[in-house]
């Protein structure tokens, strides 16, 4: 059971971070040209996202949308049309390809990764306290805040070499 | 005058650096005469910094044409609160905001520990000239604030109409004095490393330190999110803009720290990874300021032309540099006095927490600097936007909502069976309960439901701890149940201070989901006597006006607001029109109830004599502000947790 372990919390994680490529502003898209516009950026300097933005080309904008959508156009031939004239830069979000792929990937790679050495970390921190051989060849299972891997009878002899260390610093 | 203020900041570049070479060498030699010249160096860099400060506002305050600075952010018809605030309006006199609060902190620092003989102090403040060397190099040589104009011109270019509201009059000092404080704890870890100390009473000095500038840098989040909401007019608060991630991501690492030093102060663990969040904390500070001031977010290009960009990218390179160097050659100092007794224990949600801290970091670090990066390698421009930070973020954020319930209600060491059904079942319960009143309400989607759960997981687990403590204190048994909450707080301040803050980051999460999720939008052109319907409200344009405004032309709709055929206040939303950029700016209406924002702007005024009119309807956005104020209640009393210090040290 033990080893099943990793594996599921593996398969939970994955889960988890798939759900994160569902959209939370599209959540409950308001209207057809706000599931748009909230996906871009206004192509003047201000740089604000085209669902928002008050200035006079933003409002332009809104105003392309909203009319190619009456006139029947579907959102990848707005978009499209958009990123002809503007460039790239007016997606909101870069498309998840070629090397813009990896802005999409590594946050979630990282984190994974970020849970997987913990994972290892904390699995070999509460192994190695199990067990912690002393110079009997007892096993000790808890040493408070002692050194592992050493006897105790090591421990209590650098302890006392350093209160005595100590106190000869407070005579000098 | 100028020459007065560049001396000033050459003299503090100098005694920055004898403040550096005097203590080393008191560290160096056991002397006590050169430490105390360094400290003395180090206050007198204050003093200096104060001075070059009182003479640019001077400049500023009188409209002194002949500093370029004051040429550049200032005009004649500035009124003269906001030419007092210009001194943070441009790169060079920020900067010197920061070198003033820097040295301040030094200042500080010497003056909190001045009873205490250990030179331990002295290298912790030897760190910090090191960085005050930085700064009034800087300024003296390469981004000098005094500079001076061969021909003044008759008026200023005026301030950014965006800097001209009351909120960056506090905004930045505030941010500032949460970024820049990191430099003590950064010089604590540093000191630590240098001098090679064992112990583990700094790190809770420590500890108080990052919880002040954590807070301060906390409010200084907040108060640029409102700023944005009443200034940028575009409906919302938090953009994912450069700006505000360059202060988001030092407070993210600088929260994991703040759980982690827990299991440091506990159980002697995780030595290694805490400086690490330190020094992390630290660098993203500075790169937050290298970010906002070099250039490099408009383009590869303009960072290549800036003229503090490669400096700062050189000092985060050689002190990030020399922290791991550091972190690596007293490895032994900083190995772990416990081990882990089992997985499933407050230590182990704390690591997990962690992680997410710094996966949060990360993603927002990567999608900021990705435009820049991908420019360089594809040669195509990009945008990374909200849309990107609300599918990466949200999710992480999230999951760190969910360890915020898990992460108290788990026992230090190892969380039994018994232990676990305890303390999750009823949350677990209370989430589900939430979620499923939640559904027919409109909540619909993973993330929705997610953070409603979460949310009421979190408060189940808060108020269940409370209930324990005030059962097992049995002190009070005719007292009143908030005394006993009163009394219980006071008992173990940073405990609960703690569970306040939690709470404030509960509110904080339903307040942006409400105003996220649930926000409504309309907008209409609109003639005198029309109105425009959205949700329970009809907004009615009862007028259009033009006036003169100190120095700008303000065109304001008044709108008459009725809620259910009631009417319930008039608003007045303006577009001011400055004279000095011609830029139009938003003055937004706000129509507040505790419930939900009617937020409205004008668009502009039209040929046809119509206003476009734009309303929202942002519900429970006041738990955004409210959750924020919970946060700072919470820090305060967290900080306020002296009398067990006291104790230890009396014992100790």
């Amino acid at each position: 059971m033990p080893r099943l372990m990793p594996r599921r919390s593996a398969t939970l994680l994955a889960i988890v971070f798939l759900l994160g490529t569902a959209p939370f502003s599209e959540a409950k898209p308001r209207d057809p040209a706000h599931a748009i516009t909230s996906q871009l950026i206004c192509p003047c300097s201000c740089g604000e996202v085209l669902s928002g933005c008050t200035c006079e080309t933003g409002k332009t904008m809104q105003g392309y949308v909203e009319n190619a959508i009456k006139q029947g156009k579907g959102k990848d031939q707005i978009v499209g049309a958009l990123v002809a004239r503007y460039g790239e830069v007016i997606r909101g979000a870069p498309k998840p390809e070629g090397f813009n792929l990896l802005v999409w990937v590594l946050p979630f790679a990282a984190t994974l990764a970020g849970f997987a050495i913990a994972f290892l970390v904390l699995r070999r921190m509460v192994r190695r306290r199990a067990v912690i051989p002393t110079s009997q060849g007892a096993l000790v299972a808890d040493r408070g805040g002692l050194s592992p891997g050493r006897t105790l009878e090591d421990d209590l002899e650098a302890l006392r070499a350093r209160a005595e260390a100590e106190l000869r610093r407070m005579r000098e | 005058m100028s020459e007065l203020g560049r001396l000033a900041l050459f003299l503090g570049f100098a005694c920055s650096i004898f403040a550096v070479g005097s203590i080393a060498w008191g560290l160096r030699t056991g002397y006590s005469g050169p430490l105390r010249s360094g400290r003395r160096a180090v206050w007198t860099v204050c003093a200096l910094a104060l001075l070059a400060v009182i003479l640019l506002e001077r400049a500023l305050l009188a409209r002194d044409m002949s500093y370029r600075y004051v040429a550049e952010h200032t005009s004649k018809d500035l009124p003269l609160h906001y030419a007092f605030s210009s001194l943070w309006a441009g790169q060079e006199g920020s900067l010197l905001l920061w070198l003033l609060i820097l040295s301040a902190y030094g200042s500080a620092f010497l003056f909190a520990y001045r009873k205490r003989l250990d030179p331990f102090y002295d290298a912790v403040a030897m760190v910090i000239a090191t960085v005050m060397i930085f700064f009034t190099g800087l300024l003296t040589f390469v981004s000098s604030p005094f500079r001076i104009l061969a021909t003044p011109p008759p008026d200023g270019m005026g301030l950014n109409p965006l800097l001209q509201d009351p909120g960056m009059m506090i905004h930045p000092p505030i941010l500032y004095t949460g970024y820049v404080g990191f430099i003590v704890p950064f010089g604590f870890a540093m000191a630590v490393l240098l001098l090679n100390r064992s112990g583990t009473r700094w790190i809770e000095e420590v500890r108080r330190w990052t919880l002040f500038c954590w807070g301060f840098l906390g409010v200084g989040i907040l108060l640029g999110a409102r700023w944005a909401y009443v200034e940028l007019g575009w409906g919302g608060y938090w953009g994912w803009d450069p700006v505000e991630n360059a202060s988001l991501m030092p407070w993210l690492v600088g929260t994991g720290f703040l759980h982690s030093v827990m299991i440091e102060q506990r159980r002697g663990m995780l030595k290694t990874w805490n400086i690490a969040l330190i020094a992390l904390t630290f660098e993203l500070s500075i790169f937050g300021t290298f970010l906002t001031r070099s250039g490099v977010l408009t383009s590869v290009h303009s960072f290549a032309e800036s003229n503090i960009g490669p400096w700062f990218l050189s000092f985060i390179l050689i002190s990030g540099t020399a922290a791991t160097a550091l972190i690596l050659y007293r490895k032994a100092l900083l190995e772990s006095e416990n081990r882990m007794d089992a997985m499933i224990s407050r230590e182990g949600s704390f690591l997990f927490n962690n992680v997410l801290f710094v996966a949060l970091t990360f993603a927002t670090f990567l999608g900021t600097t990705f435009p820049v990066v991908s420019e360089a390698v594809t040669g195509t421009k990009i945008s990374v936007s909200a849309p990107f930070f609300n599918r990466v973020n949200v999710p992480i954020a999230l999951a760190l909502l969910l360890l915020t319930g898990a992460g108290p209600v788990l026992s230090w060491k190892r969380a039994t069976a018994s232990v676990l059904k305890r303390n999750f079942v009823l949350p677990t319960v209370m989430g589900i309960l939430a979620a499923g009143i939640a559904m027919p309400f409109g909540a619909e989607g993973v993330y929705p439901l997610v953070c409603i759960f979460g949310a009421a997981f979190v408060v189940t687990t808060i108020v269940m701890e409370f209930a324990r403590g005030i059962q097992a204190r049995k002190s009070s048994e005719t007292a009143a149940l908030p005394a006993q909450v009163v009394h219980l707080v006071k008992k173990n301040k940073r405990r609960y201070g703690g569970y306040i803050v939690h709470t404030g980051i509960v509110l904080l999460f339903v307040g942006v989901l409400g105003s996220s999720v649930f926000q409504k939008e309309a907008h209409a052109p609109l003639k005198t006597g029309e109105a425009l319907h959205i949700g329970p409200y009809t907004l009615t344009l009862r007028g259009v006006t033009e006036r003169q405004k100190e120095n700008a032309i303000l065109t304001t709709a008044i709108l008459g607001v009725e809620r259910g055929g009631k009417l319930v206040g008039t608003e007045h939303a303006s577009k001011a029109l400055y004279s000095k950029s011609q830029q139009p700016m938003t003055e937004v209406a706000l129509h507040w109830t505790p419930a939900e924002d009617l937020y409205m702007i004008l668009g502009g005024v039209n040929e046809d004599g119509s206003a476009s009119i734009q309303a929202y309807i942002n519900p429970l956005v006041s738990l955004v502000w409210g959750g924020g104020i919970v946060m700072v209640l919470g820090t305060l009393i967290a900080l306020s947790d002296r009398m067990r210090i006291r104790r230890e040290e009396k014992a100790g």
